[in-house]
């Protein structure tokens, strides 16, 4: 098979825009809160609510934009379903990665303003500065975004509404499974309000192998749905 | 790309979209996919493009089946006006993935056919007018020079000069790099000089398929008094008829031999040929509810003039 670069590097480009993006919002809300408050938690901390979003739309994009591009363009549908499965499995650790680095600059902007780098809710990581485990903890988190997006989008453009409607509760607990692995603290809608979170007190091995397996039964599940999928040929 | 399609059938639902098709492409023309709104023509293009599966029958491009068949599909292009090859992000984008997933992609060809249509690289597709979106689609249907290439109404929304622009590209790429391609639209008129072989879809079924030259030539159009006109067409088959006072025009259906010729000469009747999209709107008329050229129900027939 051949190794999708494009696919890749089209997604990674848009990732590092957004990835800069980011960056300045969250330093322009750091300073507000600096100077009309207290600054006394990490404000990169709180970018995953949303790049996991990002995470999900990515995935359902994969499915809702570039399947039908790679069919049309004569591809099969399993060297796409090839191409999406290496692209999730490597962008997800892209993300990490970008989303590590951005600790790395907050923490020496925090250290020139003399700022405290304290985490405000439960990780797989005690420190900003332990890089390794900062990426694994948030590539297993984007990654089962990532894979419940491409669920979705799958259930999306095979079944339209009603098969997001009946995928959605499978979608939501991988990601609930998944991310109950990796932290303390869901900051999903309704999760926390009416308990929905996992307190899994298991060690760390098996926590790690659940959360993998998780993404990889998203992303297993959305073979089925697209491996006959045929295209619409009318506008949506 | 020799094209062979066996009793072909999709279904949607309880609607038959194919009803057991069966044709032969022989390749290497330009065809002519014509048949009116849910005739099957998307269809038909459709299942030969891989991008859904047939209900029944058989479809053979090169002498393999088409569906999840990589030899087959890579070899096969369909435009459709939906933009699947287009909608994904800049015109650049599109270009750039297509050259990346096309292996017979000419760089060279599609940025000379942006600057003709006037298509601005760095342009959202989304953003573009229907022309322009239906340009782009024919700008990678073109450069993608697949061996199957389709064109599904991919000309939706362009203006005149943009359709000329499409039409020439068409032709000259062609000449240049025979293959073979076909045409589906509604705009008969524009597009017949390109046709080298027609093939008219009905309710799912082929109506008839032969090449642009026999099929003009079996439908002539006989003017003249009335009388003259009706004792010249008894026992033809008479698609239309028009009166204008004590005239009549009748659209006849069928060669009509040089002796026939000097007849209607002789008799004081005018003989004119019959423009395809005439002929086209004559073959598949449905004032009752049945094709006009065809008993209701009867099986699709071999490959010929004689519309089924």
């Amino acid at each position: 098979m051949r190794f999708p670069s494009r696919l890749l590097v089209a997604n990674m480009f848009f990732a590092v825009l957004l990835w800069l993006a980011a960056l300045a919002v969250t330093a322009a809300i750091a300073a507000a809160v600096a100077v009309f408050g207290d600054l006394d938690q990490s404000a990169w901390e709180k970018v995953p609510q949303i790049a996991r979003w990002y995470a999900l739309f990515t995935g359902v994009a994969l499915i809702r934009e570039f399947l039908p591009m790679y069919i049309a363009h004569g591809q099969t549908r399993r060297e796409f379903g090839g191409h999406a499965l290496v692209t999730a499995l490597l962008f997800a650790p892209f993300l990490g990665v970008l989303f590590a680095l951005g600790y790395l600059i907050e923490r020496g902007v925090y250290a020139l303003a003399g700022l405290p780098p304290v985490l405000g809710r439960g990780h797989l990581y005690a420190d900003t500065l332990q890089f390794p485990v900062v990426v694994a903890e948030h590539t297993l988190q984007f990654a089962v975004w990532l894979a419940a997006g491409t669920f979705l989008g799958a259930a999306y453009y095979r079944w339209a509404g009603g098969g997001v409607l009946a995928c959605l509760p499978v979608a939501a607990g991988l990601v609930l499974l998944a991310e109950s692995t990796v932290g303390g603290d869901l900051r999903l809608p309704f999760a926390n309000r009416f308990g929905l979170g996992l307190d899994l007190a298991w060690p760390a091995a098996v926590l790690a192998g659940t959360g993998v397996a998780t993404v990889l039964a998203g992303l297993a599940l959305t073979w089925p749905i697209i491996r006959d999928v045929p295209l619409r040929t009318t506008r949506a | 790309m020799k094209v062979e399609i066996d009793g072909l059938g999709l279904r949607y639902g309880e609607t038959a979209a194919l009803d057991g098709l069966t044709c032969t492409l022989d390749g290497g023309k330009i065809y002519g996919l014509l048949g009116r709104n849910g005739s099957g023509k998307t269809s038909l293009m459709s299942v030969l493009a891989a991008f859904r599966r047939q209900t029944f029958g058989q479809v053979r491009v090169a002498g393999e089946p088409v569906f999840e068949n990589r030899r087959v599909t890579r070899r096969i292009s369909l435009i459709t006006h939906t933009g699947e090859t287009t909608d994904i992000g800049t015109a650049e984008d599109a270009l750039y993935f297509a050259e990346w997933l096309r292996p017979d992609w000419d760089g060279e060809l599609a940025r000379s056919l942006m600057d003709a249509f006037g298509l601005a690289p760095k342009a959202k597709v989304k953003e573009m007018s229907t022309g322009q979106r239906s340009a782009m689609g024919a700008v990678i249907g073109l450069a993608g020079r697949a061996p199957l290439t389709m064109f599904d109404e991919c000309h939706l929304g362009m203006d005149v000069p943009s359709r000329k622009i499409f039409y020439d590209a068409l032709l000259a790429d062609y000449m240049d790099h025979p293959r073979t391609i076909v045409l589906s639209s509604h705009l008969i008129d524009e597009v017949a000089p390109l046709f080298e072989e027609v093939l008219i879809l009905d309710r799912g079924r082929l109506l008839l398929q032969e090449e642009t030259p026999a099929l003009l030539g079996r439908g002539t159009t006989v003017t003249g008094p009335a009388d003259r006109v009706a004792a010249f067409t008894a026992g033809l088959t008479v698609l239309d008829e028009r009166r204008l006072g004590p005239t009549v025009a009748a659209v006849v259906y069928g060669p009509l031999d040089d002796a026939r010729r000097r007849e209607a000469a002789g008799a004081g009747l005018e003989l004119a040929p019959v423009p395809l999209q005439d002929l086209f709107v004559h073959l598949t008329a449905d004032p009752a509810g049945a094709p006009a050229a065809a008993p209701a129900g009867a099986p699709a027939a071999e490959p010929s003039g004689e519309p089924r």
